[in-house]
């Protein structure tokens, strides 16, 4: 059975209570005990396929001496024939000979060792593979597990208190509340800064000579009713 | 980055907009963020080996009106795919936001995060309020 099925009958079946795990410690141990030694099998499987594949590559080179020697030979044997001394060719026929029966004997042999090599190759992939799946197993029990412990403060008050009348809707308003609170204080900040920009700006003004009630003044209301008089 | 460091950090960090995070590490492992923009429902950081874990209980299954679990459930359904960053499950009884991120993530992303499952979790809650006893 996957581990998902797993987690999901054990939550069914009730596992999913406070401080109850879902999966079996037991169970974890020996998953996670499995894992190491199929990681320590395919280390010693690895060490031994080295060895296999250098003694595949000493005899391939082997074997590419012997070939090169039967190439030498043949044209020494045919350069003998076109000298027409026969018996020397002979001899060295029967030398190639020898040299055929090598290179067959080395060639089946390579055959079989690389046919090993390749055979415990894939061998390794594939543990490789079934490791790597139950890591992911692995994960996601040890993340169900996370997730119990990060909700069992909750899942224990709820069950230590059980008060839940409109604790959410409460909240929610204890958090509009705060949240408004800090719009009011942000709108409050902007109206302090657009001030500060104003006075600012009334300043330039007055210092341009510009802006009506910034420029009164004792002397100009005088001014000014001494005008209105001689109007009068 | 060990929960202890990412604490250390949090507790000395203020984003752009003015968050701020109070965040404390129990001795089960697990790490209590509270978002100063939404202290009400705190997310609890866990690590496993693979990934980081933000976890906020939402509510429990007992604070759903009965006739109405089913509604709720779907609108969970629905709504899940639309919240960003964020998804919705349930472990036990209790209803919760999560979102997970790789081990090497690094702390603004985690900050942005956990900023994002704040906003996500009021945004979630005020949908479903209605549903609630």
């Amino acid at each position: 059975m996957s581990i998902l099925k797993s987690i999901l009958t054990a939550i069914r079946g009730g596992a999913s209570e406070v401080g109850e795990a879902v999966i079996d410690a037991n169970a974890v141990r020996i998953l996670e005990q499995e894992i190491r030694d199929a990681e320590d099998a395919i280390g010693k499987a690895k060490q031994s396929l080295t060895n296999l594949k250098a003694s595949e590559i000493k005899l391939k080179r082997e074997l590419n001496s012997v070939r090169n020697d039967i190439s030498d030979y043949e044209s020494k044997a045919i350069r003998a024939l076109e000298s027409n001394n026969e018996t020397l060719a002979g001899e060295v026929a029967e030398r190639i000979a020898e040299f055929e029966v090598d290179a067959s004997e080395k060639d089946s042999e390579h055959q079989n060792l690389n046919m090993q090599v390749n055979k415990i190759n894939s061998m390794i992939r594939q543990r490789e593979k079934t490791i790597q799946k139950n890591r992911r197993e692995l994960e996601k029990i040890k993340t169900v597990e996370q997730l119990q412990k990060a909700t069992s403060s909750m899942s224990t008050n709820f069950a230590a208190t059980n008060a839940t009348e409109h604790r959410v809707s409460k909240a929610l308003d204890r958090v509009k509340k705060k949240q408004a609170k800090w719009e009011d204080r942000m709108e409050a900040g902007e109206w302090m800064a657009e001030e500060g920009q104003g006075d600012e700006l009334d300043k330039k003004l007055k210092a341009a000579g510009i802006g009506g009630a910034s420029s009164s003044s004792g002397a100009s209301v005088l001014e000014r009713l001494k005008q209105k008089q001689a109007v009068q | 980055m060990s929960l202890s460091e990412l604490a250390f950090k949090l507790n000395d960090h203020v984003t752009d907009e003015g968050t701020s995070f109070d965040a404390v590490l129990s001795e089960e492992g697990v790490l209590e963020v509270v978002c100063s923009s939404n202290d009400e429902f705190p997310i609890n950081v866990v690590r496993t080996e693979t990934q980081l874990l933000a976890i906020t209980p939402l509510f429990d299954v007992k604070e759903v009106q009965t006739d109405k679990l089913s509604e709720l459930n779907e609108q969970l359904l629905f709504m899940s795919p639309a919240i960003p960053l964020s998804s919705i499950g349930r472990e036990g009884s209790t209803y919760i936001l999560f979102g997970s991120m790789a081990l090497n993530t690094v702390f603004d992303n985690i900050v942005h995060e956990l900023e994002v499952q704040a906003e996500n979790t009021l945004e979630v809650l005020l949908v479903v309020e209605p549903l609630l006893v």
